[in-house]
């Protein structure tokens, strides 16, 4: 079985990623769309589009009855969510079930247990995965939170339960420090993610931040596909990425595998899901958290494996069974992915939405461009502020790095007021230290604070 | 619809509560015991949510809560069972949504286009069978319900903008609607 039709519940890049492949496979598509993005490159593309609510998402693209109603009044058989907006909503997936539609990703009881943080650690224990020292669950308290600090030792790190795409994470020094922390965190969380209940870890001040990408079918078949290391990030938000990491040794890179896989059985996930782990100085990995999801770096796999993930996670929802087994998964060469973003640098990463001018994005051998936009489009104030995703495979590291700046070199982007981290991109990837793989999670807010400002001063 | 348990929480005019009971056929003690003790949670609820609530849903079975907001443009919506249409259990204040829209009919100044505030089914009346709420020729005042949309078994009235006289109604009964779609044409009285 396979569907005939499938609605894409979201919009910009991924939207388009989706709908391409949906193309290939002979799946009609469906997009929704807001105000903001009638004239998108995803709208057109689409073979049919409903325009759902007004700009702001709570009304359109985080609006469950007017996705549900665009996909019963279009015949949707099933619904893919993308990243972010609806995609890890678990009730969203039971709607879509009570609604007769297929939702494109795990069993809502799964993501519901993955999703909560802090449960989704302690299933992991369970699993045997190791697991940073820290608070058995939610914390209730500043009290318990000091308690659990004094236990486990400082520096801590206080993560919101319902938390994601970095927010809701901040790390305490010191006992006095946590007190601060713990309000204001458990505070930003009721706020965004309208729970307030946040964890406590022990915190590694230099680590990396690696994820296994991981497939699974409803016969319970969970392969891996190798990892991604995403430690080149500003703040909690991811920059760059590759594939595969060059802090992993083969045993290191293999263990690893092993744990995502014993993870993912251990709850029965389904379809395409990504466990994000801490790897030390010393390369030893802790489990970290699930995304239970499709993620915004996921070309950088599908460049090494040659694996199209968002066509495995169509297949598997339709009941369909993975075509490939662990052993025939082969990992070839090394892929960079850059987020190109409509932001300043110099002037504290603010976003610069508005006309793009000029948008010519590179070509040439090994290079891939996911973006939602094309020239004389204009960037909407309303969403995120990335403009595409630029991804580069060689066969070796150091190849990947040269043609990811060449490609950068190419890529033109102007703008009245429009400003991309280009520049910032291309200073990463001549650092030394990011050359040598030495780099942690803490990298680009140190070079920003020590040479950033060089860079970018007025 | 005698079965239907109806609850309404009292924070201000705009803000009301209706409790029903979905899964009908459980008609036991227990049930009504679950519903007294739902009911008190909503009442709980509604004291602690930030703003005006618009609608809350609630199942049994399973046990579902939904809670909408009511936002500043759009009307709060009436639910109805699943089965049959129903008039609305009451008419709360509709408001246009044409400014959040932006309409597009602005070749002539008279006139005014009402659009859908949301995607779903169109419906002229508020029962099969009963009158529409507006024909070609009627006067209308601003705030005058036109019809109703339904999302997912959410009966949304949506009003005009604008007083003055029904030239179409555009959008024919049951018919799908997306967001922003003319449903009725006006001619205002002030240009």
């Amino acid at each position: 079985m396979s569907f005939g039709r499938i609605l894409i519940a979201n919009r910009g890049e991924i939207a388009l990623r989706v709908a391409r492949t949906c193309r290939e496979m002979g799946i009609e598509t469906v997009a929704v769309y807001s105000t903001a993005d009638r004239d998108a490159r995803f709208v057109a593309y689409a073979d049919r589009a409903v325009h759902i609510g007004p700009a702001p998402a709570r009304r359109s693209y985080l609006s469950v009855p007017a996705v549900i109603e665009a996909a019963l009044q279009t015949g949707a058989e099933a619904i893919h969510p993308g990243y972010g907006f609806l995609s890890e909503d678990a009730d969203f997936a039971r709607i879509c079930a009570d609604s007769g539609i297929t939702f494109i990703g795990p069993r809502p009881e799964v993501m519901e247990r993955v999703g909560d943080k802090a449960r989704a650690r302690s299933l992991m224990a369970e699993a045997g995965l190791p697991v940073l020292p820290g608070s058995d669950g939610a914390v209730s308290s500043a009290a318990e939170a000091e308690r659990i600090g004094s236990e486990i030792g400082y520096p801590v790190i206080v993560k919101a339960v319902a938390g994601g795409g970095g927010r809701g994470i901040e790390v305490a020094r010191d006992r006095a420090e946590l007190r601060d922390v713990y309000r204001r965190t458990t505070a930003l969380a009721r706020r965004m993610f309208g729970d307030g209940d946040v964890y406590i870890e022990r915190f590694v001040p230099v680590a990396r931040h690696v994820e296994v990408q991981l497939l699974g079918d409803s016969a319970g078949t969970v392969v891996h596909l190798g990892e991604r290391d995403c430690s080149l990030q500003r703040r909690n938000q991811k920059l760059v990425e590759e594939a595969p990491s060059p802090a992993l040794s083969e045993e290191a890179r293999g263990r690893l595998g092993e744990y995502a896989v014993a993870g993912a059985r251990h709850v029965g996930y389904t379809g395409a899901g990504t466990m994000e782990f801490l790897v030390g100085p010393t390369g030893e990995a802790t489990f970290m958290e699930i995304n239970a999801r499709i993620q915004v770096e996921h070309p950088v796999t599908e460049m090494l494996t040659g694996v199209d993930l968002v066509r495995e996670q169509i297949r598997v929802a339709a009941g369909e069974l993975l075509p490939f087994t662990q052993e025939q998964i082969r990992l070839t060469g090394a892929a960079v992915e850059c987020r190109v973003n409509a932001e300043d640098p110099g002037a504290g990463f603010r976003p610069t939405p508005g006309r793009l001018t000029v948008f010519r994005p590179p070509g040439g051998p090994g290079v891939r461009v996911d973006s939602g936009f094309a020239q004389g489009d204009t960037i909407p104030p309303d969403y995120d502020s990335m403009i595409a995703k630029l991804v580069v495979w060689a066969p070796t590291r150091k190849e990947a790095i040269a043609r990811a700046d060449r490609a950068l070199a190419e890529f033109a982007v102007e703008g009245p007021g429009v400003a991309t981290t280009i520049p910032l991109l291309r200073a990463l990837l001549a650092q030394p230290r990011f050359a040598a793989g030495e780099h942690g999670t803490g990298f680009v807010d140190t070079f920003m604070r020590e040479e950033g400002h060089m860079l970018w001063s007025a | 619809m005698s079965e239907r348990a109806t609850g309404r929480q009292g924070r201000g005019e705009d803000t009301h509560a209706v409790v029903r009971d979905a899964e009908r056929r459980s008609e036991g003690e227990e049930t009504h015991a679950a519903m007294r003790l739902l009911r008190e949670e909503v009442a709980n609820l509604v004291k602690a949510v930030p703003g005006p609530v618009a609608g809350i849903s609630l199942r049994l079975g399973e046990c579902a809560l939904e809670v909408t907001w009511a936002f500043p443009q759009a009307p709060p919506p009436v639910l109805r069972p699943a089965s049959q249409p129903a008039a609305p259990v009451q008419q709360p204040a509709a408001v246009t949504t044409e400014q959040a829209a932006g309409s597009p009919e602005r070749e002539d100044p008279a006139s005014y286009a009402v659009t859908s505030p949301l995607v779903g089914t169109f419906y002229v009346a508020a029962e099969p069978g009963a009158p529409p709420f507006v024909r070609p020729g009627d006067r209308v005042d601003a705030g005058q319900t036109v019809g109703l949309v339904e999302a997912m078994k959410l009966m949304n009235p949506v009003a005009a903008g604008q007083a003055g006289e029904v030239v179409e109604v555009v959008v024919g009964n049951g018919e799908p609607v997306e967001y922003g779609q003319v449903l009725v044409r006006l001619r205002t009285d002030e240009p």
